[in-house]
């Protein structure tokens, strides 16, 4: 007998990674401000910055219940070496 | 008729049952195994190009195709008749205006619930009355699991995976109802919402499951009881907004409108009156009050509720038409109030059934 798949077969292909940064100090990270939790997001910048040494760059999400807008996505990828993409709650 | 989707080939139907479970094809209980023949029997009675995408399901992003939601709506148990309300959920939920994305990945318990209002809830005996939210019906039951199992193969929001429902629900098998329009003296949910008397249509609006209210006697009775069910500080609404949705049952609404209350009025009165201090809701916590500040932010918290002034008494939505009312269910005691996701969305979108001429 025979019957019908219900669902897409996968065509994502994994994009290679960068290379992982080895540590922290000098390195930019893309923190994605999803507005969750924007006291615990600005605790975790500043150890990022003040203990870790690494550069912040702040990207705020303009919903948190919703994606990132491509832009931003791009923006991370394009501008850091590393990145937090959300604070869940 | 040519169809795109991969041919599964099997020995026998427990072969075919264990390989749908296997490949995480089912959510849980046994489906109908959707052959060809069945397939083409939905697809051939609404008369659509099999390959017309209704949009991307989030999170994964599979194509809302016609012919992979005939494929899902088979294995939920749908016959061809049921097939056109299972294509307007499926459209209703895709409008950005319900966030589906979010709904489906959100650690709150919301499901989308679908409300089916037309002759077409009596032509297919969905179930409007007694028992309205539960089992028993084939129209509620395959139309509602149809659309879940399109969710499932085509979204992939899978608990413990993207869907991280704290508790989630049981709603997540099958939510979907009737209304009942011939034993109601208003008018039915989709006319409100714009569309012709005596169309169908479905609406869909995330939220939790059924809370019971025990609702009887006279209007002002009635009113009492509801006001306070709607607002409990465990519910999203009172804390960020959104929308809420009230279930009269046809005898609570004639009661109303025996004493001149029209649905708007009802509405209006539960708007104003399901109201909590704000310092009853600050004492739930300082996560509660960064949520309202990011919907004030957000500029979905009306700036006329002072967040400072611990006596302003918060609503549950920011307008009074956020307050859906459908009328259905038993002629008893009984009421229910089903609160939504909040501001965040999950928000009630209508789209009308498109039934083949």
């Amino acid at each position: 007998m025979e019957f019908l798949s219900p669902v897409w077969p996968s065509t994502t292909v994994a994009r290679p990674p960068k290379r992982r940064p080895k540590g922290l100090q000098g390195v930019t990270i893309a923190l994605v401000d999803d507005n969750l939790d924007a006291a615990f997001t600005t605790h975790l910048e500043a150890l990022l910055t003040a203990e870790a040494g690494a550069k912040v760059r702040r990207l705020v999400k303009p919903s948190g219940t919703a994606p990132s807008p491509p832009g931003l996505i791009e923006e991370a990828a394009r501008e850091a070496d590393a990145a937090v993409v959300g604070i869940g709650l | 008729m040519e169809l795109v989707s991969e041919r599964i080939s099997v020995d026998d139907y427990d072969e075919a049952m264990e390989l749908v479970y296997e490949r995480q094809w089912t959510d849980g209980l046994p489906v109908v195994l959707p052959t060809r023949r069945r397939v083409e029997a939905l697809l051939e009675h609404v008369g659509r190009d099999p390959q017309e995408c209704l949009g991307h399901v989030p999170p994964r992003g599979g194509e809302a195709t016609i012919e992979k939601l005939a494929i899902n709506a088979v294995m939920g148990g749908c016959l061809p008749e049921h097939f056109p309300a299972v294509l307007a959920a499926m459209d209703a939920l895709l409008d950005p205006a319900h966030n589906l994305n979010g709904v489906l990945q959100t650690t709150h318990m919301c499901v989308s619930l679908i409300i089916v209002n037309g002759p077409i809830t009596r032509e297919l005996h969905f179930n409007a009355r007694d028992g309205v939210f539960g089992n028993g019906y084939r129209a509620n039951a395959a139309v509602g699991r149809g659309v879940r199992l399109a969710l499932w193969n085509l979204g992939g929001a899978f608990p413990w995976n993207t869907d991280k429902a704290t508790l989630s629900s049981p709603a997540e098998y099958a939510f979907c109802i009737a209304e009942e329009e011939q034993d109601n003296p208003w008018r039915p949910l989709h006319v409100e919402r714009g569309c012709p008397e005596g169309s169908d249509a479905v609406t869909v609006f995330a939220c939790e499951g059924p809370h019971s209210v025990f609702c009887y006697g006279a209007p002002e009775e009635m009113l009492h009881v509801l006001t306070d069910s709607l607002c409990g500080l465990g519910n999203n609404n009172v804390h960020v907004l959104g929308q809420t949705l009230v279930t009269l049952n046809p005898l609570n609404a004639e009661e109303f409108a025996r004493r001149g209350w029209s649905k708007d009025d009802v509405r209006h009165y539960l708007w104003e009156h399901a109201r909590r201090r704000l310092a009853d809701v600050r004492a739930c916590g300082a996560i509660h009050e960064q949520f309202r500040k990011m919907e004030r932010d957000a500029g979905r918290y009306p700036l006329r509720y002072d967040l400072d002034n611990p006596t302003t008494r918060l609503p549950i939505t920011a307008r009074p038409e956020d307050i859906h009312i459908v009328v259905a269910g038993g002629r008893s005691y009984f009421a229910a109030v089903l609160p939504g996701w909040g501001g965040f969305g999950g928000f009630a979108v209508t789209r009308p059934i498109r039934r083949p001429r």
